[in-house]
């Protein structure tokens, strides 16, 4: 039990001890705790210095006004000292005639400067005795003896010259000004961060997305140069795979087609057929890799004003008419903003996945909370095992148990589907549902 | 002597030339080849042809270039039916944008090259180029509604796209090219038979009222198609073109 609470006690304080998480606070605070203890020490440097002048100047004023106070008294006549002492009397200390309060020697270091002052003041001709006077309000008198032999108390309340109130405003004021100016240091210097964070995240070589603005202190616009460059690069790398993908396409297919025209005009026997078939999967797959090297490139295609409901409708018709079991269900009238070929080709490449693992297909379109539009294509099929779900998206990916084996695919379907949402400035999902069977989601802005 | 109709195939692989020229000759049909846009021009400027086969992938001018070229031209009312490497949707719209009269991926089965000229030529002899409306306007406007017939979508008053599926688009092509007259379950039924006649198989009621559903009609009270009882639907308004083909 008592151990328990020991580790909460460690842990509570490693976690106090612990660095802030953000960048933002951990330079925040490292230069406003040196930035005020810089600052703390020279105020308290420079209010110690002002004491100590102030001390010594007070002493020193002591001492010539207790030496001229004592010698103007004592050459008055006795009974005209009296109308003097308020002309005599200062701010610390003031002259009553009188054997003053009873007191103590022990004086303590300020009280032994300031009978040192006086002593000295008071001159050789005239004894003193200085005493502190113990009581709520704790001060020194000092006792001189006239010449005449009438006794003269030297009351000294020492106090210095009390901090000006605007002090402490300032104090307060600089403070203030310190963290503002922290505050923008920090941000100053954390937000091409942000910006190239932003940047990376919806880094879009191929698209319209506006380049990084290559302006700002020099380091900043040297590494937004330097990302702009490596952006353009991929950029290349990408318009070159497409490239080489469409040429090894259409290069394909041109022979292909060749051969297909001359095995069709030539006799029937069973060679014949399967040929055919031989053929009509190498196109399927050519097409399908130009379709995937092209997937990328969403933005070939003007964005319209769609509506949703009709076009999963009509879509699910079309598939209706030709016998296949789709259905459509939820949420009519929504509009969206979207490259609808691109949705269409989507689309169509989940319900003919799941026509072909579980014979049917149902689209539901929902709108989540933040008003994000899902078109979902669920069947009852085999579903694909947890760990590989993100796996099928890669292109040319099996799966390794039969879902995909002779069923005639290209490997290519969901890999387009994919990359086409993407480039769409969509997502695509994939789940298993509970009661068995895959859900694929397509979220659109 | 019956007319013999005369095809010019222009694609820059000789083989393909030769072999789809040779299939054509042998059912029935006058085939020119040209191996790129020059030969293709030397010899529509000698001859007139019925129809013409346009490889969209060659080098020097390709086949968009040529469409548009033609159909500027005094060809223009020649039909082009375009070949081409990609399949895919955004080529089949820009092919018909630029003029053409179909469309055709390779590798292409040589029966099918030859069912689809067919088809195109019957049409074009069948029809006068502008009595069907569907066939000269590319954007056509009836009531509060437009039909893109290139992208085959509705378009409502804000330009949101309204999607169609095939059958439903074949339908309301049906009904713009024939507005205001009434028409019967058979004549929809045989009018709206595509080239995927075969797979189309539903009730024409069931069609009408999807059509209604996507055209926002109220199916007690429809004020785009209306039922004529015992003879019956009609497009109940006249249909404009509202940009024509180019």
């Amino acid at each position: 039990m008592r151990n328990r609470a020991m580790t909460g006690a460690i842990r509570r304080f490693s976690d106090f001890m612990h660095p802030p998480r953000t960048l933002r606070w951990r330079l925040f605070l490292i230069l406003l705790t040196g930035l005020v203890l810089a600052h703390g020490l020279s105020f308290g440097a420079l209010v110690l210095e002002r004491t100590n002048a102030a001390k010594a100047m007070m002493l020193g004023t002591l001492e010539q006004d207790v030496a001229t106070s004592v010698t103007l008294l004592d050459r008055l006549p006795p009974e005209e000292r009296g109308r003097w002492l308020a002309v005599l009397e200062r701010r610390t200390y003031r002259y009553e005639l009188g054997r003053g309060l009873p007191g103590v020697p022990d004086l303590g270091s300020r009280g032994a400067e300031i009978a040192r002052a006086v002593n000295g003041g008071a001159g050789p001709g005239f004894p003193v005795v200085v005493e502190a006077i113990p009581g709520d309000r704790p001060h020194l008198q000092a006792h001189v003896t006239l010449r005449d032999g009438s006794p003269v108390t030297i009351d000294v309340t020492p106090a210095l010259m009390p901090l000006a109130a605007w002090l402490p405003l300032l104090l307060a004021a600089q403070l203030v000004m310190l963290v503002l100016c922290t505050w923008l240091a920090v941000r100053q210097a954390i937000r091409p961060l942000a910006r190239f964070a932003k940047a990376a995240e919806t880094l879009d070589p191929g698209g319209t997305s506006a380049r990084l603005a290559e302006d700002g202190p020099s380091e900043v616009a040297h590494a937004a140069t330097a990302f702009n460059a490596m952006r353009d690069r991929i950029a290349h790398y990408l318009e070159e795979r497409v490239r080489i993908l469409a040429a090894i396409s259409h290069d394909l297919q041109t022979p292909i087609t060749r051969m297909a025209l001359r095995v069709e005009m030539a006799e029937d026997t069973p060679e014949k057929e399967r040929l055919l078939r031989d053929l009509s999967q190498i196109e399927r797959l050519v097409r399908e890799g130009v379709a995937y090297a092209r997937s990328a490139h969403g933005d070939v295609e003007t964005p319209a004003r769609i509506d949703v409901g009709s076009f999963v409708e009509s879509l699910a018709f079309d598939y209706q008419d030709m016998g296949k079991p789709v259905t459509v269900h939820g949420l009519s009238g929504a509009v969206l903003t979207t490259r609808p070929h691109a949705l269409r080709r989507i689309l169509t490449n989940l319900i003919d996945n799941a026509l072909k693992f579980a014979g049917e297909a149902a689209i539901t379109v929902t709108r989540d909370s933040t008003g994000r539009i899902g078109v979902a294509v669920r069947d009852s099929g085999p579903g694909i095992p947890e760990h590989q779900l993100t796996a099928v998206l890669q292109p040319f990916y099996r799966l390794e148990q039969s879902r995909n084996r002779d069923s005639g695919g290209t490997g290519l379907g969901l890999a387009i589907a994919h990359q086409l949402a993407l480039a769409i400035g969509g997502s695509l999902t994939l789940r298993n549902r509970q009661m068995g069977g895959l859900c694929a989601e397509v979220t659109l802005g | 002597m019956d007319h013999i109709d005369h095809v010019l195939i222009v694609d820059d692989d000789r083989d393909i030339r030769e072999l789809v020229s040779g299939y054509l000759k042998r059912n029935g049909l006058r085939v020119t080849p040209a191996a790129d846009g020059r030969q293709m021009r030397s010899f529509l400027e000698r001859d007139r042809v019925d129809l013409i086969v346009l490889d969209i992938m060659m080098p020097g001018d390709d086949g968009l270039v040529l469409c548009r070229e033609l159909c500027a031209g005094r060809h223009a009312t020649t039909p082009v039916l375009m070949l081409t490497a990609r399949n895919d949707e955004m080529d089949r719209i820009l092919g018909l944008e630029m003029g053409a009269d179909d469309y055709l991926a390779k590798p292409f089965a040589a029966r099918e090259l030859l069912a689809r000229i067919k088809a195109i030529l019957r049409r074009a002899r069948m029809l006068p180029p502008n009595l069907q409306i569907s066939e000269a306007g590319q954007l056509l406007g009836f009531g509060n509604w437009r039909l893109d017939t290139v992208a085959r979508h509705l378009l409502d008053q804000d330009g949101t796209a309204i999607a169609l599926s095939g059958a439903e688009y074949r339908l309301l092509r049906v009904f713009l090219d024939h507005p205001q007259r009434v028409l019967s379950r058979d004549q929809l039924l045989n009018l709206t038979q595509g080239r995927e006649a075969e797979l189309f198989e539903r009730s024409i009621d069931l069609l009408v009222s999807r059509l209604r559903q996507r055209l926002r009609d109220d199916a007690r009270e429809p004020s785009h198609i209306k039922t004529v009882r015992n003879e019956g639907y009609v497009l109940a308004m006249p249909v404009e073109i509202t940009r024509a083909r180019s």
